[in-house]
């Protein structure tokens, strides 16, 4: 029988009003804990495939973030596409370790379909998990790379959604929009392997040689060539409509009026993922890219900051303000609470006074009785913090392909825990100083 | 034993308790008598240290408890005083057991290691075996006041003041708990100062203190 247990049992002596306010601090704390994780945790996947690449080269038709949105992390429309001549200018200069080309167009079953280079599967991005240490973000788990055209691996989101396995076929739809475009059914793809889980938006992606998307975007756009004789393009809001596909672009609009050309000179690819062997020199190259190409350069990791800087702090920092409100507002009723129940329990005061304990002693009891809420409500909204956070970590994990880790507390979260503990207690101290000024022999009194 | 000499103490304007003397040995069972507001509580309040005298001198035990500083005083009064109020004041979220161990969780007299075995001791002894884990709101009264005299005797306390003790209680449990009150006491070696209005109950007790006149007020 000590403080905490006679505190304790106060709280457990009015179940309801304590609960109540329990589940108030809970709901702030939930509140800070998932803001606070889910910016923590988003920003650090972003970052990590932010800084797999020094730079991103794409079309012209939209914003750097949007490229770096579609061509890194597969999410936003492209940005029109670029000549092959491009991709080849970047990857025989002498300052680029490394160039990947990515060739947008097609879906399956709504996860997008990414012809590339079998390269691409050998690159190793900065761990965000381990600080410094290199990891292989691409690991074919069954099966194996793909090796000509027609052939596809499969990210492990897309394998377990759509249940396909390695030896199956499929056909791609055209366009971003599942449904609306027309399905290619003379271009089946062959599963030819699966990849392991990468926590990345690769694992919503359908990866294929670039030949494929060539192939199949060939066929499409002279079949495409032959309709608009007809139909003079009166067709540009079905399911190609609004989607940067190779078809569509600006570049191959020209090209298509050009007439005859060289075949190399039509091949285009959406975006290039530069690594360069000096990452420093990123925007002294950036220069002499916007120079030598017709094409829009962005550096991942800038945007990515600047997306958090500008759109997502100045909300978390909303989201927080609305958690700490909350926090305080459920101080103001552990103040409230305690105030009504000291005064309830002004005989009780003066009954342990009179069996011997120190006006300290009183004081203590209520202030550990506002601890215990406080902690009850900070283990509660953990609790409510880490379901919220989970299931929008799933909803991420599903729509993006973020992959993101609820449950370890950082420093940022105990800092907040601790705040909150600290308005608990500064809320106990109001009613702890009401029940330290008892007077024992007026209190025993009074009936 | 317990000493007041000379004691005096304002409780408020134009009024004042005044005891120029009054003495109870070790042991001994005393009744505090008199009629309502003579000022029976408040000489048990000085006693005890729940209210300082102004002048005067209020010794227990050997100990002059008009000089100790608060804490001082909350202290030897969880160690020497064992409390048995009219209305019980057993706390209610507590049980039996816990409200008997609280009497000793405010004092070093009993060693923690065997606060249990001797809280559920005095209950047997009050004949509350059965009662143990009860919470006070499901109790009788008589069984309530029972809890208090154990708790009050929970430190092996020197003296046990009971304040108009079964004034809550029907005349049949009245004479029960008085019967157990003065057995404990007389067993434990236990000066008791017991505050009542009724004389029957007064008469019971070894020696009395007319407590009419302690209060002054001066004439408006």
């Amino acid at each position: 029988m000590n403080l905490w247990h006679i505190a304790w049992n106060y709280l457990w002596n009015r179940k309801l009003t304590t609960s109540l306010t329990i589940v108030s601090v809970a709901l702030g704390v939930a509140l800070i804990y998932a803001v606070l994780t889910l910016y923590d945790e988003t920003k650090k996947r972003f970052t990590e495939e932010g800084q797999a690449y020094d730079m991103v080269v794409g079309g012209k038709d939209g914003s750097p973030l949007q490229l770096v949105l579609s061509a890194v992390y597969f999410m936003d429309k492209p940005t029109g596409n670029i000549h092959y001549a491009d991709y080849e200018w970047l990857r025989n200069h002498e300052d680029v370790a490394e160039a990947y080309p990515v060739m947008l167009g097609d879906t399956y079953r709504g996860f997008r379909i990414v012809g590339t280079v079998p390269e691409f599967f050998d690159q190793t991005w900065i761990s965000s998990a381990a600080r410094g240490t290199m990891r292989k973000p691409f690991k074919v788990g069954r099966g194996r790379c793909f090796e000509r055209s027609m052939e596809a691996v499969l990210g492990s989101l897309v394998a377990e959604q759509t249940g396909r396995k390695v030896g199956d076929t499929f056909v791609g739809t055209h366009g971003f929009i599942e449904g609306l475009g027309h399905k290619h059914h003379e271009f089946p793809y062959t599963v030819v392997g699966i990849l392991e889980p990468s926590s990345s938006p690769m694992d919503r992606v359908v990866f294929c040689d670039l030949t494929s998307v060539w192939e199949i975007h060939a066929d499409h756009d002279h079949a495409e060539d032959e309709a608009s004789k007809t139909e003079h393009h009166g067709n540009e809001e079905n399911g190609h409509g609004g989607d940067n596909h190779i078809a569509e672009s600006n570049q191959d609009e020209t090209s298509d009026h050009e007439g005859e050309q060289d075949e190399d000179e039509d091949l285009e690819v959406t975006a290039v993922l530069v690594r360069l062997k000096m990452p420093g020199a990123r925007f002294g190259f950036k220069d002499e890219a916007n120079t030598e190409l017709n094409a829009m350069t962005a550096i991942p990791a800038q945007e990515v900051a600047k997306l958090y800087r500008q759109f997502l702090a100045p909300l978390q920092t909303v989201l927080l303000a609305v958690g700490f409100l909350v926090v305080v507002i459920s101080g103001l009723s552990i103040m409230i609470g305690l105030y009504l129940s000291i005064i309830q329990r002004k005989r009780d005061m003066a009954i342990m006074r009179a069996l011997g304990a120190s006006a300290y002693e009183i004081l203590g009891s209520v202030l550990i009785e506002a601890f215990w809420v406080t902690l009850l409500g900070i283990g509660a909204g953990y609790l409510i913090g880490c379901g919220v956070s989970e299931c929008i970590g799933l909803a991420l994990t599903k729509r993006y392909g973020l992959t993101i880790g609820v449950v370890a507390v950082n420093v940022k979260e105990l800092t907040a825990f601790s705040a909150i503990a600290l308005v608990g207690i500064v809320a106990g101290i109001v009613p702890a100083w009401q029940a330290y000024r008892t007077d024992v022999a007026r209190d025993l009194a009074e009936l | 034993m317990v000493r007041i000499k000379e004691c005096r103490r304002q409780l408020g304007p134009g009024v004042r308790f005044r005891c120029q003397d009054f003495w109870a040995a070790a042991g001994t069972q005393t009744a505090l008598w008199g009629p309502s507001g003579c000022g029976k509580t408040t000489m048990l309040n000085l006693i005890t240290g729940l209210l300082r005298p102004d002048e005067g001198v209020i010794e227990v035990d050997g100990i002059e408890i008009q000089n100790l500083s608060e804490g001082k005083r909350d202290r030897f009064r969880g160690e020497r005083f064992g409390f048995v109020f009219q209305t019980f004041n057993l706390l209610a979220p507590f049980t039996a057991l816990q409200n008997v161990l609280l009497g000793m969780r405010f004092s070093d007299t009993v060693a923690e290691s065997e606060w249990k075995a001797h809280a559920t001791h005095l209950l047997e002894r009050v004949g509350l075996k059965h009662r143990l884990h009860s919470k006070p709101a499901t109790m009788s009264v008589g069984e309530r006041q029972r809890v208090a005299i154990a708790r009050a005797l929970a430190n092996n306390q020197k003296v046990v003041v009971a304040d108009e003790p079964t004034g809550s209680l029907d005349p049949k449990t009245s004479e029960a708990v008085m019967d157990l009150l003065l057995e404990l006491c007389d067993e434990e070696k236990v000066t008791l100062l017991l505050v009542t209005h009724e004389r029957e109950i007064a008469d019971r007790l070894e020696q009395r203190f007319d407590c009419s006149g302690l209060i002054e007020e001066a004439a408006p």
